[in-house]
């Protein structure tokens, strides 16, 4: 008998109850839900560990930034697992409060949290606590915005020698006004 | 004896029954120019564009070009070959600092030159913000045809250049101009 | 034609003339060639990243042991080679005395398997 959604989704329901919501699986069959900030390494563990469920594996873990939400969730982390054994994989998703985006690390479940959460941190500014080594992996180490977020513009504002026109960018949709 | 035969020309002296006189400027700009050796700083597609040119097909070891060294203080141009990063930019500066002179560099590719389609927070927008270039090829990536006519380009520009280049304080200014400060 | 001492000396100035010749060489670069210093370029390469502590580190002796006993047991051997060659001229005289050696030598072997320096781990 393989593991189904449903039986993922009761076995989940059951332990944690409140905390999760909004069960979906309109992305191809994929499960996703949404959990409660202070629930997400327990939820995690409990995934890991259970003898039906089993999800050894996590695939990721990134951000998002939706500036249009309200104060409470503006930043979210995503995160991918993956049952090596019964070949399920999950996603479920927790909300951050947009001016101080911090959850809990998952480094000490799995180690390749580490890097991933580096790189949430840099984009994102999204603060891990209990990282043991929490800094910029991708960008520089000066940088001092964190270029994913909405109100950054992509292009670089010091360079001097690109002619917008050959970008396609006119005043009204270039990011730098 | 076949017509089309190329003969390079000698440069201007004073020739005569078995030897010829020159200034010592214009043999040690021969020599210098016949026998560049690059230091590949090769990161994206430019670099494989690069190993074309090294590769028999179009040969870069017939230019002088003999022995690429990742060592810079024995190689005597830097031809930096794709996108450099914001963060690889102290890497690059670095590894032209500890160059030996005299040393040129060649910056091939669009990226290299100004960024290329990278127009972002995270590209440095032309290596000249971080070293000075001599020849810049450009291309996307340019066909190792182009990456030639880049070094032959270094090439005269070495050729005409005085052995007192690197002494003169226009030099120590242009150094100076990017953080460089040598004694 | 008999070779005397003297029929020698060329050889020992051209040894002579090529050791003035090399330092000298050394010498006229070291001052009249150009010198340029500044703390990043005369710091080590480290392919253009910094550079952090010392790369000496102390490393395992039994690589100087295998190296050094594989001398001493190779001069073994090429005392034996003249032995080889002349084999029959030096007859059982010869051949005892090559064994005595090569008894001693054994017992040095004995010495060092009883010992474990041969031992990799």
């Amino acid at each position: 008998m393989s593991l189904t959604n449903e039986t993922i989704r009761q076995k989940v329901e059951e332990k944690f109850g409140e905390s999760v919501r909004a069960f979906t699986e309109e992305s191809f069959g994929l499960l996703t839900f949404e959990v409660d900030r202070s629930k997400v390494i327990d939820l995690m563990r409990f995934l890991r560990d259970d003898e039906t469920l089993r999800f050894n594996f996590l695939t990721t873990l990134c951000g998002v930034h939706y500036p249009d939400n309200q104060v409470e969730a503006q930043f979210a982390v995503v995160y991918h697992m993956h049952n090596w054994l019964d070949n399920v994989r999950i996603r479920f998703k927790t909300f951050l409060n947009g001016e101080n985006p911090e959850v809990a690390t998952a480094t000490t479940l799995f180690l390749t949290a580490n890097w991933m959460e580096r790189e949430a941190f840099d984009f994102f500014g999204i603060i891990f606590t209990g990282h043991p080594d929490l800094r910029r992996i991708l960008n520089m180490d000066e940088m001092v915005s964190h270029p994913m977020r909405k109100e950054f513009p992509m292009e670089d504002g010091g360079r001097t020698d690109k002619d917008d026109r050959y970008f396609g960018r006119e005043p009204q949709n270039s990011n730098l006004n | 004896m076949a017509e089309n035969i190329k003969m390079v020309e000698a440069p201007e002296g004073l020739a005569g029954e078995g030897f010829f006189a020159t200034s010592l400027d214009k043999v040690v700009g021969l020599a210098r120019s016949k026998s560049l050796w690059p230091l590949p700083f090769a990161t994206s597609c430019c670099g494989i564009e690069f190993m074309a040119t090294m590769a028999p097909h179009y040969d870069l070891a017939r230019f002088g070009s003999e022995r690429p060294s990742f060592s810079p203080r024995q190689a005597d141009m830097l031809l930096v070959m794709g996108t450099i990063a914001k963060k690889m930019a102290p890497v690059l500066r670095q590894v032209y600092e500890q160059m030996a002179e005299p040393r040129w560099v060649i910056a091939v590719g669009a990226c290299a030159s100004s960024g290329g389609v990278f127009d972002t927070y995270s590209v440095l927008q032309g290596i000249d913000k971080v070293i000075p270039v001599d020849v810049y090829v450009p291309g996307c990536p340019p066909r190792p045809e182009q990456i030639l006519d880049g070094i032959m380009k270094l090439q005269e520009l070495v050729k005409n250049e005085a052995m007192s280049r690197r002494d003169s304080p226009e030099y120590k200014e242009l150094l100076a101009s990017y953080g460089i400060n040598i004694i | 034609m008999v070779s005397s001492n003297l029929d020698f000396i060329p050889i020992l100035i051209q040894f002579v003339f090529v050791a003035v010749f090399i330092a000298g060489m050394i010498a006229v670069s070291h001052y009249v060639g150009p010198k340029r210093h500044s703390k990043n370029k005369d710091a080590n390469f480290e392919c253009g990243v910094k550079q952090y502590g010392n790369a000496r580190i102390p490393f395992s002796v039994k690589y100087f042991l295998v190296a050094i006993l594989f001398v001493l047991f190779d001069v073994e051997v090429i005392f034996l080679y003249p032995w080889a060659v002349n084999f029959r001229d030096f007859g059982m005289d010869g051949l005892w005395k090559m064994v005595m050696f090569m008894g001693l030598l054994l017992v040095g072997f004995f010495y060092i398997i009883k010992k474990g320096a041969l031992e990799w781990e």
